[in-house]
């Protein structure tokens, strides 16, 4: 009796820090996103509201929640309530099997990996949802647009979960964390899996480079258009909450989780509170990433963002599996065949990319005909 | 309280479009899905608008994502200066130039300081020349950094934080201007036969340190920009503009010199002291947008090189005609000319017309954007829209002139 | 053949004695106006001929229009054009004089496009009718604006404000 009370309890704690941690990170990333683009930009960013301007995310909520909710009569009227609910789900859901620290773990799904990848397309269906609801001919192109994006990019980020499945030897997430002890990170193992990763969850975040779906703005709707108010509001906090929810699935995966120095110094009813610090502080390091990237390079266009994908990183990807599997299977000393691998793939590909596409422009370019009357 | 909505009656650009699409479904180019009449619809990227550079209102007629026909509807910023002109005296009248291309202002005062000398025989001093050469050149340098940078915005609105370095250099030249006229961008400076102010002291060393640390600024910019795989796949090869279209529409500027040729006003039909000066004219020979962007780029480095050599060759003398101030009231003999002048987009020119009194009795400019817009029903159709913003931020438009 | 700037070697006498020799019949009182322009008169009923065959002269071929004014002289209507020849580099102005009461000319939009705005914009501000213009209507102010601002009977009617 007591232990079912207890695991209510248990759950219903997990659940609150699950949503807590998606609202106080949208509202820290908002902020911290405009203080890193005023940063980059040489400006300064807000800095009046509260000591310098931490309180602005909490102003800008305040002034969403009083904005008026209406709907547009045209609108479904199931669906465009439901689609901003919808949308917080894959970031609230992923939190539960991510490993904040040692002992604070909502459940060790044995199968966690592949949940993470199934969670993370209820954003996709929120956003079709979205696109659909609003009788608006353009939102649903929006939306549709947007959906084929977060579907195609999801591929290569399966098949670099797979890569640290077949390393680890298991899906369960406090595995992968245990395997990653003593700074044996996976990242440092498999670089260019985690570079492939990196930029799949850029994708399906609808961020930086790849953010055309939300552009659209620039003349017909994107997929949130019709929104306004708190509605749009849970749009817009799922894509800033997000930053931080990727950011620590990649830290999991592939930066050891909760792992550094002075693990179980501070420890607090069997819960070790360093370790939430390094969680912490190294997701943080990956959103910072996630922002640099977005303001530094021109945004792709839709062909170029569905080419990259289809026809550079999944079959570069299936490539790394099939490569990774047969080191591991036939190299005796399987870690350094994967260390070695590992980083000739992903210089090779930092270095090649850039000149064979620049290549591949310039002959086009010179095959174009100079302009004459 | 929205069930009461009434559709606004579509005004003379829209149903020109909308006739437009009725004439292309009766010709039988309408739908190609089985059930719909025709594809297009006809949308309205509003005189308020942050992909379209200042109030210009585009009415296009989109097939899904691509542009079949835009419509440009100008006029929202008219402000009648040309009427304006026949009841202020020629002095009275020299302020209401600069707001014309804004952007760059000090040199359409000089298009019509230069049409007014040529009418009443003013002969400028020596001394003014090149100061209204280093003026005009540093101007071109703010309106290419303007014109490069919000282009990069439209290319990703929130982000490269190009526009905002560009803007910070920008201040630079701004600074410079300042301390000279007196005004950051409605500077009031030319007269009749010389310039208002003279140089103040140590002005002409802190221009030499612009000189001096502003090429270093430029390579950033291109390190940033030129190199970027994303940047040259959107530009390279889209919204070219043939040289039969060059002549055709009368474009001019960087706008006909990315597509091969040669037209720079400062050097086929001079004025003031350029014959002296050594630059080159930027030419590209795509004439798409990337080209359109390289002028720019090269351009400002020839606009260092103009001034440089201006400060080293820069005379002593007076400022003005005469050893007071330069007359208020004028009156130029009856007769009409024409002077050209190159502003950064083209070229900027005024017609002026004198009856012998004090005041002009037709003036008329000649807008370089005026003659750029009329491209763009040929020249973004058949783009996504995507492309169109792009495109459209390559031609670098300022509605202050094209309506003055 | 790319299109480059040329120039002007025999000088502007010699290139507007050539004008007018060889277009007599439709320009007269050829006139140089220093240091590149030559300066025409033209009668309305000649100025669509004139401009086809200033257009595709091969030795001073005037192929870009430059700009178009109307100007409202006392006595009639004056539309001005000012076109550019590449073979040259040189400018020619052309004065046609309408008359007050019907300001019409042939529009010659179809032999320089870029006239198509020029055009538009002496419609809307002098009044000029161009005959043949494919789209001749305001351009930059209201639809639904009365009278032409820049002729010298311009009275401010109440009608174009009434937002006042």
């Amino acid at each position: 009796m007591i232990d079912i009370l207890l695991g209510i309890l248990r759950a219903v704690l997990f659940v609150v820090i699950a949503y807590v941690v998606v609202f106080v990170a949208a509202l820290v990333n908002i902020y911290f996103e405009r203080r890193a683009m005023a940063f980059i930009g040489d400006r300064l960013g807000p800095n009046r509201t509260g000591p310098q301007g931490v309180l602005q995310s909490v102003a800008d909520a305040f002034k969403m929640m009083g904005k008026e909710d209406f709907r547009p009569l045209a609108a479904d009227p199931v669906l465009f309530t439901l689609a901003p609910v919808t949308v917080m789900i894959g970031a609230v859901a992923i939190q539960l099997v991510l490993p904040y620290t040692d002992g604070l773990l909502a459940t060790d799904l044995n199968v966690g990996i592949i949940f993470l990848v199934a969670i993370s397309s209820f954003t996709t269906l929120a956003i079709l949802m979205g696109g659909w609801a609003s009788r608006n001919k353009y939102s649903l192109v929006g939306a549709l647009r947007a959906a084929a994006q977060m579907i195609s990019y999801e591929i290569p980020m399966l098949l670099a979960l797979l890569i640290v499945a077949m390393i680890v030897g298991s899906l369960r997430l406090d595995h992968v964390v245990a395997f990653q002890a003593h700074y044996e990170w996976i990242g440092f193992y498999a670089p260019f899996t985690f570079l492939m990763f990196y930029i799949a969850s850029i994708a399906e975040l609808n961020r930086g480079p790849f953010d055309l779906p939300e552009s659209e703005t620039e003349l017909v709707a994107g997929y949130s258009t019709e929104y306004s108010g708190m509605r749009f509001g849970m749009f817009f906090l799922n894509e800033y909450a997000g930053l931080t929810i990727m950011s620590m699935v990649a830290v999991t995966l592939f930066f050891g989780g909760w792992m550094g120095p002075w693990n179980g110094a501070v420890s607090l009813w069997g819960v070790d509170l360093v370790g939430v610090f390094w969680f912490v502080l190294k997701s943080y390091v990956l959103v910072f990433l996630l922002v640099w990237v977005r303001f530094s390079i021109p945004r792709l266009q839709a062909d170029q963002l569905m080419g990259f994908a289809w026809k550079i990183l999944i079959p570069l990807g299936l490539a790394n599996t099939l490569a990774t599997a047969a080191i591991i299977l036939w190299v005796p000393s399987w870690k350094w065949g994967l260390l070695v691998f590992g980083w000739v793939s992903f210089f090779a590909f930092v270095g090649l990319f850039d000149p064979l596409l620049k290549r591949r422009l310039r002959r086009e370019r010179e095959r174009r005909p100079v302009v004459s009357a | 309280m929205y069930d009461h909505f009434e559709t606004p009656e579509p005004d003379e650009a829209v149903k020109l479009a909308l006739r437009r699409i009725e004439e292309s479904t009766a010709r039988g180019e309408g739908s190609d899905v089985a059930g719909l009449e025709f594809n297009e619809v006809v949308v309205n990227m509003g005189p308020q608008h942050p992909s379209t550079h200042g109030v210009l209102r585009l009415v296009v007629t989109l097939d899904g994502e691509l542009v079949k026909d835009v419509i440009p509807v100008i006029g929202y910023l008219h402000r009648c200066k040309e009427k304006i002109a026949e009841r202020r005296t020629y002095f009275q009248y020299i302020p209401i130039l600069d707001r014309t291309e804004y952007v760059a202002g000090i040199n359409c005062e000089w298009a019509y300081v230069l049409a007014v000398e040529k009418l009443a025989g003013i002969r400028p001093t020596r001394r003014a020349e090149f100061i209204r050469v280093i003026t005009a050149e540093l101007m071109r340098i703010a309106s290419h950094l303007v014109a490069v940078g919000t282009f990069t915005a439209d290319l990703s609105p929130l982000g490269t934080a190009m526009v905002f370095y560009m803007f910070r250099d920008r201040e630079d030249v701004l600074d410079l201007m300042e301390e000279l006229t007196g005004a950051r961008m409605m500077f009031n400076y030319f007269r009749f036969g010389g310039v208002r102010y003279d140089l103040p002291d140590g002005w002409v060393e802190k221009c030499r340190d612009f000189v001096r640390t502003f090429p270093a600024k430029i390579r950033e910019y291109e390190a940033l920009v030129d190199d970027n795989a994303i940047f040259l796949q959107r530009t390279q090869g889209k919204g070219v503009i043939t040289q039969q279209d060059v002549v055709d529409y009368g474009i001019t500027g960087p706008n006909a010199r990315a597509s091969g040729i040669p037209l720079d006003l400062r050097r086929t039909r001079p004025y003031s002291v350029y014959p002296e000066l050594d630059f080159d004219v930027c030419v590209e020979h795509h004439g798409d947008v990337f080209d359109r962007y390289r002028v720019r780029i090269r351009e400002m480095r020839e606009s260092l090189k103009i001034i440089e050599q201006c400060l080293d060759m820069l005379p002593r003398g007076p400022v003005q005609v005469g050893s007071l101030r330069a007359p208020y009231v004028i009156t130029p003999p009856p007769g009409s000319c024409y002077v050209g002048q190159e502003n950064p987009r083209g070229e900027f020119g005024t017609y002026i017309e004198s009856d012998g009194s004090r005041y002009p009795y037709r003036l008329k400019y000649r807008d370089p954007c005026f003659c750029n817009l009329q491209l763009f029903p040929k020249l973004l159709s058949g783009n996504k829209i995507a492309d169109a913003v792009a495109i459209s931020g390559s031609i670098d438009l300022v509605l202050g002139g094209i309506d003055r | 053949m790319p299109v480059t700037v040329g120039s002007n070697p025999r000088g502007m006498d010699a290139l507007a004695a050539l004008l007018a020799e060889r277009f007599a019949g439709e320009l007269t009182d050829v006139r140089v106006q220093e240091p590149d322009t030559v300066v025409v008169r033209c009668a309305p009923e000649k100025l669509k001929d004139a401009a086809a065959r200033l257009k595709a002269d091969p030795e001073v071929g005037y192929e870009t229009l430059n700009w178009i004014a109307g100007v409202d002289q006392r006595t009639g209507i004056e539309a001005v054009y000012h076109v550019y020849s590449w073979k040259t580099n040189t400018w020619l102005q052309i004065h046609v004089d309408l008359s007050r009461e019907q300001p019409e000319v042939d529009t010659v939009s179809d032999v320089w496009p870029a006239a198509d705005w020029h055009e538009r914009e002496a419609w809307d501000m002098v009044g000029i009718r161009f005959l043949g213009h494919p789209d001749l209507r305001r351009i930059l102010l209201r639809d639904d604006f009365v009278g032409h601002p820049l002729r010298k009977d311009y009275v401010d009617l109440a009608e174009n404000h009434p937002h006042v």
